[in-house]
């Protein structure tokens, strides 16, 4: 996929996700909160599909035409950052739906984790572009 | 996870340091609004939203010096062309928050479509942008 394939695949599913939340949360639909993140679920699945596709043909032929500048690593680790996105998710929902009384720590570690990595992995991208210039 | 750092700073226009600054700030937001929520801390939202606003100052500063950078450097129409599309962005995301705290703290009774409604206008710039990504 080319990048404005997968940038307006992420956009519309934003879109997607942003009208159902606002219909919830001004009350004119009462949908369960796992349906109103149908647009994300969808999302998650597109992304660990792509991503465990790529890394298959990486493996078989030693190389990736589309993403040569990605390591095998690299995409391992997206795999992990999709997998944690979804897992806050289910979480999120769960809590939203049916345990009110579940406390909101636990349901955001995995959102932690995936921000604090995101982060250190931008700032050494932001050191490693630096020292190349 | 679905774009490479590269790719994220060519649709959306935003430099590496500028998204850098969003994460960061969007992390220590949810640690404190996740502190005020289970009761841990007892402050204001608007105290709760410093490290968006904080981030946004940063943002803006950020381009007031790109703009001087490439107004000194490059032309006038490129600099202009940049200072408009990326301040745009930075006053929609500074509204957001601006209306989601203010409901949060209970000033203003607006509802959750219209607190939303500058993220709708953002949306549709960023995929202006990802049409133009090539």
């Amino acid at each position: 996929m080319a990048v404005i394939h997968r940038a307006l695949f992420t956009w519309f599913t934003t879109l997607d996700f942003l009208i159902f939340l606002v219909l919830k949360l001004d009350t004119k639909i009462s949908w369960n909160w796992f349906l109103i993140f149908i647009p994300l679920w969808l999302f998650d699945v597109v992304v660990i599909v792509y991503l465990t596709v790529n890394m298959i043909i990486h493996c078989k032929n030693g190389y990736d035409r589309n993403h040569s500048d990605l390591s095998l690593r690299r995409k391992g680790w997206f795999i992990t950052a999709a997998s944690l996105k979804m897992i806050f998710q289910v979480l999120l929902c769960l809590r939203l739906q049916y345990l009110p009384s579940f406390p909101l720590y636990f349901v955001m570690i995995p959102f932690w984790i995936l921000a604090t990595v995101s982060a250190g992995d931008m700032f050494r991208g932001l050191v490693a572009t630096h020292r190349r210039s | 996870m679905f774009f490479t750092l590269q790719e994220l700073v060519r649709w959306l226009r935003m430099t590496a340091f500028e998204l850098w600054l969003h994460v960061i700030s969007v992390l220590a937001f949810s640690v404190l609004a996740v502190l005020k929520y289970e009761a841990v801390l007892n402050l204001s939202w608007w105290v709760i939203f410093i490290p968006l606003f904080a981030c946004d100052g940063l943002n803006a500063y950020f381009c007031v010096i790109v703009f001087i950078r490439e107004y000194m450097q490059v032309d006038i129409k490129a600099a202009f062309l940049r200072f408009l599309m990326s301040g745009l962005s930075l006053v929609l995301l500074f509204l957001f928050k601006l209306l989601l705290c203010q409901r949060l703290s209970g000033q203003r009774e607006t509802s959750v479509s219209e607190v939303m409604g500058p993220l709708f206008v953002l949306l549709q710039i960023v995929m202006v942008r990802a049409c133009r990504t090539h």
